[in-house]
């Protein structure tokens, strides 16, 4: 794979839920190493695409590969182990363990000893990736605390070290700053940018909150019913006609 | 991997091989010390899908019942080895849970509860209702079995360092089960199995791996049954015996291993000793249980943190 290789390509891909047909015909290609945000209102099919992506919902129709190989319909175990995480716009972690085990759980995820029988009784050591990952994110403090006793922007910044530490080449943030306040938000988006540059990650980040959109990426996509309908940078997107019209005009919720 | 077993482990392990020497350790306590123990072993087999994994099955008698027909098959045909019996009720359970563990983990929640179940009575009705196996008789007058040619395991006292052995072999497996990678995994699982999915775990194959495992340490239990009780019953399959292990792992307290020990024994004495007072012993029983469960909710082994936290809110 090269640098500017295609890292995620989305071909025609569709999504009925019975009349309602959430995605329709959506392409889009992601590149090693930038960060592409697909934007829309809510019910544009944004979470849809990724759960497709993700492997928790067969498409309907279209392929889907990941680093050239076809990972369409494929269960989101065997997508993750291929390389690809998946944070929630819903947080969705280990409630009742701690911090540090909620982290250690998906650190372990990646060693060899994971799936086989002698995991039965040995315990890798994975102490190191865990408390990195938790000194980024600032949480080091908390490791000894249950995940559900944390704050909503902890228990945000948790749901992305969860993702991190089964160490994907590229990441998916569903919606990373939701809930969060003004001022959480861009210390967010400047901590997203900094650790998916240290880390050579490509990100693909789903969002209707604009200023971390326009702030964060290299290229925008527009999804509306279900359709894209507008692909380009940040500026092109801000200018062109149609997502004025769909999305930044009045259809916002 | 850490200590074996810590040093008040073995001591309680101490006690109970010194148990037969106390005097007044008539035959009859013996054997109710035996089922305490061997239904403490069940329970905590049964705490690894409860406790751990969040998998509540009501099949488990079905397990139970397995090991102790192998058991019984074996020796009514004059095979005496409890090494054979032991490994026959393993692989008979082994693969019957197999089956039932594919089945059951591929739906969730009450759908799991249900489908141990259902299969559990398909074995029942299979027992109780053909010939094969004596029908509702069972397979009665069985003789002992036998640890070593020629030293059968025919006195109380034998018998019960069997089960203590046993005991022993489970707990140290089942400890260092809940604490392997393994065991973080399963935690993982009764957590939010949707999120243990997206780290790249295969969820259907850790419960069924855990499925597997506390059905054979429950059906190893079952095969040392027919030994002390000298029969095996269809009683021993009926869904009323998947219940009360249930009640011994909820009473003794979900995911601690210890607990549901505590949990079996206490349910086994005070069911026998209540019933040798008085005919509407489960009265008394439910009782005791139902305060057991509305005043210290997280079991026998949370009794000691309830007390020691009133006393710290006294003190305060």
């Amino acid at each position: 794979m090269t640098r500017s290789g295609a890292v995620l390509e989305v071909e025609g891909v569709a999504k009925n839920f019975g009349a309602l047909a959430a995605l329709a015909g959506v392409s889009l290609t992601v590149r090693a190493g930038e960060v592409f945000s697909v934007i829309g209102p809510n019910g544009a099919g944004k979470s849809t695409l990724f759960n497709v992506i993700s492997g928790l919902h067969a498409p309907s129709a279209g392929r889907i590969a990941f680093n050239g190989e076809d990972i369409t319909g494929i269960g989101p175990e065997v997508i993750n182990r291929r390389g690809l995480a998946k944070t929630f716009q819903i947080t969705n972690i280990f409630p009742g363990i701690s911090v540090y085990d909620n982290v250690r759980v998906a650190a372990q995820s990646r060693v060899p000893v994971s799936g086989r029988l002698s995991s039965l009784w040995r315990l890798p050591n994975v102490e190191g990736p865990v408390m990195e990952l938790l000194g980024a994110f600032g949480l080091t403090a908390r490791r000894d605390d249950l995940a559900q006793n944390l704050s909503h922007g902890e228990q945000r910044y948790l749901e992305i070290c969860l993702a991190l530490a089964t160490e994907p080449a590229l990441l998916l943030l569903d919606e990373p700053t939701a809930g969060m306040t003004p001022g959480e938000t861009k210390e967010a988006t400047a901590l997203i940018r900094r650790i998916a540059q240290s880390r050579r990650l490509t990100v693909l980040l789903i969002e209707h909150d604009m200023s971390v959109v326009m702030g964060i990426s290299d290229r925008i996509a527009v999804l509306h019913f279900g359709q894209k309908i507008a692909e380009g940078s940040p500026d092109a997107i801000r200018s062109d006609p149609q997502v004025i019209d769909a999305y930044l005009g009045g259809a916002e919720d | 991997m850490s200590k074996l077993l810590a040093w008040r482990g073995w001591l309680v392990f101490a006690v109970l091989a010194a148990l037969p020497l106390l005097p007044w350790m008539s035959k009859y306590y013996m054997l109710l010390a035996f089922d305490a123990l061997l239904f403490g072993a069940v329970a905590m087999s049964l705490d690894l899908l409860i406790g751990y994994t969040g998998l509540v099955s009501f099949g488990h008698a079905a397990f139970f019942g397995l090991g102790a027909y192998a058991t019984a098959v074996l020796l009514e045909r004059g095979v005496l080895s409890l090494w054979l019996c032991l490994g026959l009720a393993a692989v008979v359970v082994g693969l019957y849970a197999l089956a039932v563990s594919y089945f059951a983990t591929s739906r969730r929640g009450i759908y799991f509860a249900l489908l141990t179940l259902i299969f559990a009575e398909v074995v029942y009705t299979v027992f109780r209702y053909t010939q094969t196996f004596g029908g509702s008789d069972g397979i009665q007058g069985l003789p002992p079995p036998e640890a070593l040619p020629g030293v059968a395991l025919d006195t109380p006292a034998r018998l019960y360092y069997l089960v203590v052995a046993y005991l022993l072999l489970a707990y140290l497996a089942c400890r260092v089960i809940v604490r392997s990678h393994f065991g973080r995994v399963l935690v993982a699982i009764r957590e939010n199995e949707d999120r243990a999915r997206f780290l790249g775990y295969n969820v259907q194959r850790y419960k069924m791996g855990v499925c597997l495992i506390s059905a054979i340490l429950t059906g190893l239990a079952g095969a040392l049954y027919p030994g002390r009780a000298a029969y095996a019953t269809p009683d021993l399959l009926h869904w009323s015996v998947s219940g009360e292990f249930l009640i011994m792992v909820m009473i003794g307290g979900l995911g601690t291993l210890v607990g549901p020990i505590l949990g079996g024994a206490f349910f086994t004495i005070l069911q026998e000793k209540v019933s040798s007072y008085v005919q509407w012993y489960n009265i008394v029983v439910g009782l005791v249980l139902v305060l057991i469960v509305l005043f210290v909710p997280r079991g026998l082994l949370g009794l000691r943190q309830a007390l020691r936290g009133r006393a710290g809110r006294e003190a305060a």
